[in-house]
């Protein structure tokens, strides 16, 4: 069974600007998979370039197996895309434009009138079928364009950033509905900004900053590549910061407070403990804080900006699908990070 | 023959129009009854027959048939495609697994229609000015329906270049209605000096003009001016060249949707 998307090495120039710069990527059937990254990264180019919207300067991309160019027909009727810009048809009520949708992708006019109220009576909008699109709120645009994603009851459904500027109902609402479809086999491209969505909906991640590929893992692995805060309460504030082992990157006082930034914050706090009693202090309190995945992103994403140069993240690419390689890359982005740290330049 | 889909975007290319005739069929209906009564009725009253047994009224039909058929289905393709690339919600159709060739015949057939409808209302309106007989219906149904195609496919083109509302309406009114009014639509070759006879031969809209005036009054300036070893062939020679040109035009159309000229990034 091909991969719902393949890419390899795939390029896209916008004149002087590369905006997708040698990505490969695999996204398996059945999955749910997130695209993260900053504005200008190249997700809505990576996906415009599936769905036929940006044709490639270079490299391969398939979907379900069939090249997004040569196999254009085969690629586009498995994807169901609900991008980010509200692009629907002003002519006509609702229901007809996801009608017209259905047709366009083979559906016979009678079912895709049954198809069209299916879709809209499951994202909760079946009331406004007779409406035109500039009648609805927000929100239910945003309801109608995952409709029209659903209505050819795609493989591959798309959703480019779906939640963006939507109340918190309503990104519940959607969040509850892809999930449903993603259990009956939809495979899901999700992008977004909001970690919290990557974290609770996504099997696997990829970070995309300017164009390329940082890092793909699970949002479990990527939250372990990031350090762990132990805050130390002391009975007697320290005039100086007390010295602790070699597993600290960095130890800092505030106060009555010692925070120590450790690679792993619960098999590292009692030896921190035996430490600082060793030393004479007296413990009042702790706390073990881990870094969000949210941190972690802005960490992988800022220090490609500063400083990964074109080779170094071509070899961070290769970690692509496979969970041994994603654990070299893991590895070696951890000790890049703490030698950065030391440094003091992340 | 025809997919569902091809089936699904030429309804909805037809629906846009159909449901809206007073944008669409009512303009060039109230422009034609001032153009019969103004040019046909009130002026025309004062001017000889411009070709012996037509009078001016009857004259003028086909070149204002041509006018409204050429001019509506330019502006339905150009519309459609424009409007559609403005809003984004071309997207749907180019998204889809439609072909591209299904893609381009929707629209043009969508517009074509839409320009033979109107060219039909303008025969009944000038048919209320005075009687018509059809001389050469064949010719004339295959005429317009080549004259129609070519600018709709000719409209894609437009709508695939302009890059605002106004470059539409330059090409309508700028190049289309010129090179119409100089198409023999008000007035016969024959009545030009030769110089201008030949000139005006330059001028695409003249073939269509005459070859739509042959079909509906049996008349062609083509068989007065022409030299007499062609004059024989005229109208069907005109009528393959706006066929093969159709044609040319038609394949441009699909060879812009496959690279995606206007369309995508």
């Amino acid at each position: 069974m091909p991969p719902a998307i393949e890419t390899v090495d795939l390029v896209k120039d916008y004149g002087e600007l590369r905006a997708l710069q040698e990505l490969s990527l695999t996204v398996e059937k059945g999955e749910f998979f997130g695209l993260l990254g900053p504005n200008g990264a190249g997700k809505t180019t990576f996906i415009n370039t599936l769905v036929g919207l940006v044709r490639k300067t270079d490299g391969e991309a398939r979907v379900f197996g069939a090249d997004v160019e040569t196999e254009y027909r085969e690629a586009r009727d498995a994807i169901g895309l609900a991008p980010q810009e509200f692009n629907v048809d002003r002519f006509f009520p609702i229901k007809e434009v996801l009608m017209h949708k259905a047709g366009y992708h083979g559906v016979p006019e009678d079912e895709a009138s049954d198809r069209a109220d299916e879709v809209l009576k499951r994202v909760g909008i079946y009331d406004k079928r007779h409406e035109r699109f500039d009648w609805l709120s927000g929100g239910m645009k945003r309801r109608l364009l995952l409709a029209r994603a659903l209505v050819t009851e795609p493989d591959l459904l798309i959703l480019d950033e779906p939640t963006a500027g939507v109340d918190v109902q309503l990104r519940h609402d959607l969040w509850e509905l892809v999930t449903e479809l993603n259990d009956e086999g939809t495979t899901i491209l999700l992008t977004t900004h909001y970690i919290e969505e990557a974290e609770r909906l996504c099997d696997r991640v990829a970070i995309m900053n300017e164009g390329r590929k940082v890092t793909v893992a699970t949002p479990d692995e990527l939250k372990r590549r990031g350090t762990d805060t132990i805050s130390v309460t002391l009975e007697s504030p320290p005039t100086t910061t007390p010295d602790v082992g070699p597993y600290a990157h960095e130890a800092s006082v505030v106060g009555d407070r010692l925070d120590v930034r450790v690679d792993d914050g619960g098999s590292t706090a009692p030896q921190l403990l035996n430490d600082l009693e060793a030393a004479g202090h007296e413990i009042a309190d702790l706390e073990i804080t881990r870094t969000s995945l949210e941190e972690i992103f802005v960490d992988l994403t800022k220090r490609e900006d500063r400083s990964v140069t074109r080779s170094d993240a071509s070899s961070d690419e290769s970690g692509d699908a496979g969970a041994g390689r994603n654990g070299e890359s893991s590895g070696r982005g951890r000790n890049e990070s703490a030698e950065r740290e030391q440094e003091g330049i992340a | 023959m025809f997919s569902v889909g091809f089936r699904s975007l030429f309804r909805r290319e037809l629906l846009r129009f159909v449901r809206r005739p007073k944008n669409t069929f009512m303009p060039p209906a109230i422009t034609n009854v001032l153009y019969f009564a103004v040019f046909g009725v009130i002026l025309g009253g004062r001017i000889d027959e411009p070709v012996p047994g037509i009078g001016y009224i009857l004259f003028l039909i086909p070149g204002l048939v041509v006018l409204g058929t050429i001019s509506n289905a330019f502006e339905n393709a150009s519309f459609s495609i424009f409007h559609g690339r403005w809003n984004e919600y071309i997207h749907e159709t180019l998204t889809s697994p439609l072909s591209y060739v299904e893609m381009v015949f929707a629209y043009v057939a969508a517009s074509a229609v839409r320009g033979l409808i109107v060219g039909v209302i303008i025969a009944i309106i000038g048919r209320l000015f005075v009687p018509i007989s059809v001389e050469n219906g064949l010719f004339l149904v295959a005429t317009m329906i080549v004259v129609a195609a070519l600018f709709s496919g000719l409209g894609i083109i437009g709508g695939l270049v302009a890059r605002d509302f106004d470059d539409l309406t330059v090409m309508n009114q700028f190049i289309l209605r010129p090179l119409v009014f100089f198409g023999a639509v008000f007035y016969s070759l024959t009545m030009l000096d030769p110089l201008w006879q030949y000139v005006s031969l330059l001028n695409p809209m003249v073939y269509m003009v005459d070859s739509v005036r042959y079909g509906l009054l049996g008349y062609s300036d083509m068989l007065e001016i022409a030299p007499a070893a062609y004059a024989a062939v005229a109208p069907l020679l005109s009528l393959a060249v706006l066929t093969a040109l159709t044609a040319v035009v038609l394949a441009i159309d699909v060879y812009l949707f496959k690279i995606g000229y206007g369309l995508t990034d």
